[in-house]
């Protein structure tokens, strides 16, 4: 057995252990860019190929049902030459310094896992695959390239009519040199790349054996169950006793990095009951007698204010001073062409509307949690459905003080993480635990808990005015969105754009707009704002689409027509095209019914749907049917991107109907699902999805595009446009019916 | 504390409660240790710990463990020795689970609505389980087929 590292130009490395192990870094995303900068020179991926002919890929990536493993592994199979179905993928565990095939993280958000990592896979499929192939040229004594022919994990030798296994080129494969670039398999041979293949974590997900985080057990574990002060900002005044037949309560407090907003770094802003199972623990935590420190400013912190403080920031905001402090109320220039303030007031036709958007919890089906095993001065173990897999790692370095080699991350299934789980509060809250009792020990957050106390949507009200001349142009386009900023809470400066990810989908918009202002405010609510499924394309589009729409009512044309003739770019207008004729945009709908189309983008993916919808009444409407269409460049895996664009139209339905937090002295008042509304299968329309055929798989230089937020952000526009068709009411704020509530089953 | 003398899967556990009404749920998660039945929200609204006792359906969030005694409690992991379910097939066929955590609870409706005679159409009016991810078009496509 051999072991040597070699780094080659493109990063991979061979260290052999029983066979040939490829190691390199697949770039990721990191929504937190701007604050982090990547580490370097760090391996986070494995794939190895045994001597017993085992394939494995160990990645770092995370499992949420969005398909990331399956999809990286068939990606590899493709140039690896092997049966999609015999790679095995092993969630790996998080590491900032090991070579060795431990793996690492690959935070897990932005859509990005697959569309970041395709050529890498690709590369690392075809470099090993030609290290076999030279372990079989050397084997055969013949450097002829191409007397070998690579096919289902074999290497075959035509004149001698040999078929060599990979497993025992393996070893000889690692003594070689990896090639710096190996030739890929050119897509008019692709098995796998394009065509749906079934998913790898599927089978276990129907027998109860998936473990999600929280399903970790551990021999003389304990249970903790969350309870925060009801109002954000507020603190504890007193130790409370431990009740009777409980291990402890033990206060948790605010680790730096981990608090948004109100949740200031230090702060104890919680309590946990330490208790022998859930449920005692939980009674328990119900009838704990705690009192809180409530903030100062607890009265300000309800919806009347933030829509109050949204107004007059949309009447009035302090320009970006560049080095200047830019404190909360700061009005940032995304971009500015032309005066259209002037071409509005001198055109005929003149629109000016403002759609307000709700805080919206993301309310995953798994609430959070995190078990940890922590030993003093010796080892420490977190289990965590996180989709941040290396800042789960950090944050246990930071608390516990140990070193990296000392701590193991182990990432668990996630039960949806919807951007929730790239957060990482609760997993300081149960390092904290653990450290205080001195055992293994799971924490919990009862729903009410994940509901009250969640890093939110952000709110937003956005202002558009615009104007038409007599043929229908559009003269300008002045947009204006208040929001409290994500970025500015994780303690980001904010640049003279302001916030990345609030501008999203506002700004560089394909429309011959004539003279364009786009501006961002941030908006000062300290309410803790995270990452939420599409992020700031699921305000933005609203707003922008909305506004299409009344454009196209005022210059007296269908919506599609009008936008097909506004679009500047033939891949937008393909999508269009393609969402209007699956929708059946041109054929008259049944009476009683309307339909509305919206477009939009994200994570490099363009998107468009058209949803049709009946019976709108006080407390609800029926949607009848979905249709989207997408280019996402490359489609991997057809069947995941239908199933991804299904359950983002869901989570946008729910959050488009239903979905809302509000605030009554900093406390948030939906704490469970009858309180939140959401469809049930009885509600579900028709979905149709249609992907645009790969432009070309094999140019590098396409930015391939995500799918598991796309089928959010149009559905709401596309939703509040047929409304007005249905009813002539312009469906400005979301959600549709707020306060609606949900019966038992 | 009680002693509870409990069915589940076709085997009998002995199980200390502090209090007897402590819900199955959390008996069958961290008393008995089988994890497959999920808590989603504790008040009976999301179904993702459906169980079947006595071939009904039940919430097991809100039903009395001591409710149970002399019962047969079946859970996800007893619905089959090796995913053999007609239910777990079509799921499988279908690529129904995305995060899959409330599956475990719509599968048990599934399989509930279908010993109470119900197919097709008749199955999904019993479905009224909460799916975050949104998976209710192919439960559809699967709960056609059976």
């Amino acid at each position: 057995m051999t072991t040597q590292t070699q780094p080659s130009r493109r990063g991979f490395i061979t260290a052999a252990t029983g066979g040939l192990t490829l190691s390199f870094l697949l770039p990721e995303i990191n929504r937190l860019g701007e604050l982090q900068a990547a580490v370097p020179g760090t391996v986070n991926t494995w794939l190895q190929i045994a001597t017993d002919n085992t394939i494995t890929l160990t990645i770092g990536a995370s499992e949420m049902g969005q398909g990331s493993f399956s999809a990286l592994a068939q990606i590899l199979a493709e140039d690896l030459m092997v049966d999609y179905a015999k790679i095995r993928t092993v969630q790996a565990q998080p590491s900032v310094t090991s070579t060795r095939p431990v793996g690492a993280s690959i935070n897990t958000v932005g859509s990005s896992v697959t569309r970041t990592n395709f050529w890498k896979m690709r590369d690392a499929g075809a470099i090993a695959r030609e290290l076999l192939v030279q372990a079989a040229m050397n084997l055969k004594g013949d450097q002829t390239r191409a007397n070998f022919i690579a096919s289902n994990a074999t290497v075959k030798h035509v004149p001698s009519n040999t078929l060599l296994a990979y497993g025992s080129l393996a070893a000889a494969a690692a003594a070689l040199a990896p090639p710096s670039s190996a030739p890929l398999v050119p897509d008019s041979q692709f098995r796998l790349i394009g065509k749906t293949q079934t998913r790898i974590d599927i089978p276990e997900k129907v027998n109860g054996k998936a473990k999600y985080g929280i399903d970790i057990r551990i021999p003389g574990m304990v249970y903790a169950v969350i309870k925060h002060c009801p109002s954000f900002g507020g603190t504890l005044a007193s130790q409370p006793t431990t009740p009777r037949g409980m291990l402890a309560v033990v206060p948790t407090q605010v680790i730096a990095g981990t608090g948004r907003g109100t949740e200031v770094t230090g702060a104890v802003n919680a309590v946990a009951v330490v208790g022998p199972n859930t449920w005692d623990t939980w009674q328990a935590v119900k009838s704990l007698n705690v009192s809180w420190n409530l903030p100062a400013n607890a009265a300000n912190l309800n919806n009347a204010k933030f829509m109050a403080d949204a107004d007059a920031l949309l009447a009035s905001a302090t320009p970006y001073v560049a080095g200047g402090a830019n404190p909360p109320g700061t009005l940032y220039t995304v971009e500015s062409m032309g005066t259209p303030g002037t071409a509005i007031a001198a055109s005929p036709k003149k629109l000016d509307a403002t759609y307000t958007l709700p805080y919206v919890a993301h309310a995953c089906m798994e609430v959070l949690n995190c078990t940890v095993n922590y030993v003093p001065g010796i080892s420490c173990e977190v289990w965590a459905p996180t989709q941040s897999a290396r800042a789960v790692l950090q944050l246990a370095m930071l608390i516990t003080g140990m070193a990296a080699n000392q701590i193991v991350v182990r990432t668990t299934y996630l039960g949806g993480g919807l951007g929730r789980k790239a957060e990482t509060d609760f997993v300081s809250q149960a390092i904290q635990v653990a450290m205080a009792v001195r055992k293994p020990v799971m924490l919990m957050w009862p729903r009410e808990q994940d509901f009250t106390r969640d890093q939110y949507r952000p709110m937003a009200k956005v202002h558009v005015t615009a104007g038409l001349d007599a043929s229908a142009n559009i003269t300008g386009w002045s947009y204006r969105n208040v929001s409290p900023s994500i970025l500015g809470q994780r303690g980001s400066v904010l640049g003279p754009k302001g916030d990345s990810q609030g501008i999203e989908a506002a700004n560089a918009l394909p429309y011959n707009f004539g003279a364009r202002l786009t501006e961002w405010v941030s908006h000062p609510s300290p309410i803790p704002v995270g990452f939420w499924r599409s992020v700031g394309a699921s305000i933005n589009t609203f707003a922008v689409e909305c506004m299409i729409d009344e454009l196209a009512a005022a210059a007296g044309m269908d919506g599609y027509n009008f936008r097909r003739a506004k679009l500047t770019d033939p891949r937008w207008i393909r999508v269009l095209d393609e969402a209007a004729k699956l929708g059946n945009w041109t054929s008259p709908v049944s009476s009683g019914r309307a339909r509305g189309i919206a477009i939009g983008t994200a994570f490099n993916s363009i998107v468009a749907e058209v949803v049709e919808i009946s019976a709108a009444t006080a407390t609800g409407v029926k949607i009848n049917r979905v249709s989207c269409a997408i280019d996402c460049y490359v489609a991997v895996n057809p069947g995941g991107i239908q199933a991804q664009l299904q359950g983002g139209i869901v989570h946008a339905i729910n959050a488009a109907l239903y979905g809302q937090q509000t605030f009554v002295n900093g406390a948030a008042q939906a704490s469970n699902f009858n309180k939140s509304r959401m469809i049930r299968l009885q509600e579900m329309p028709q979905i149709d999805t249609f992907i645009i055929p790969n432009p070309g798989a094999a140019d590098r230089a396409l930015n391939i595009g995500g799918a598991g937020e796309l089928g959010v952000p149009t559905f709401a526009p596309a939703l509040a446009n047929a409304y007005f068709k249905l009813t002539g009411n312009r469906l400005r704020g979301l959600p549709l019916f707020p306060g609606a509530t949900m019966g038992g089953l | 504390m009680a002693t509870l003398q409990l069915n589940v899967n076709g085997q009998n556990y002995a199980v200390n409660v502090s209090n007897p009404d402590m819900p199955l749920l959390w008996v069958i998660r961290d008393l008995i240790g089988l994890t497959g039945t999920k808590y989603g929200c504790g008040i009976e609204v999301c179904g993702a710990c459906t169980v079947l006792i006595d071939g009904q359906r039940e919430h097991a969030c809100v039903f009395d463990a001591s409710s149970a005694v002399g019962k047969k409690v079946v859970t996800i992991e007893g619905l089959s020795a090796d995913s053999s379910h007609p239910a777990q097939k079509a799921w499988v066929a279908n690529q129904v689970p995305q995060c899959g955590y409330c599956q475990s609870g719509v599968i048990m409706t599934v399989a509930g609505a279908m010993k109470a005679g119900h197919h097709g159409s008749e199955i999904l009016s019993e479905v009224k389980n909460l799916c975050v991810c949104g998976t209710y078009q192919r439960i559809r496509q699967a709960a056609a087929m059976l």
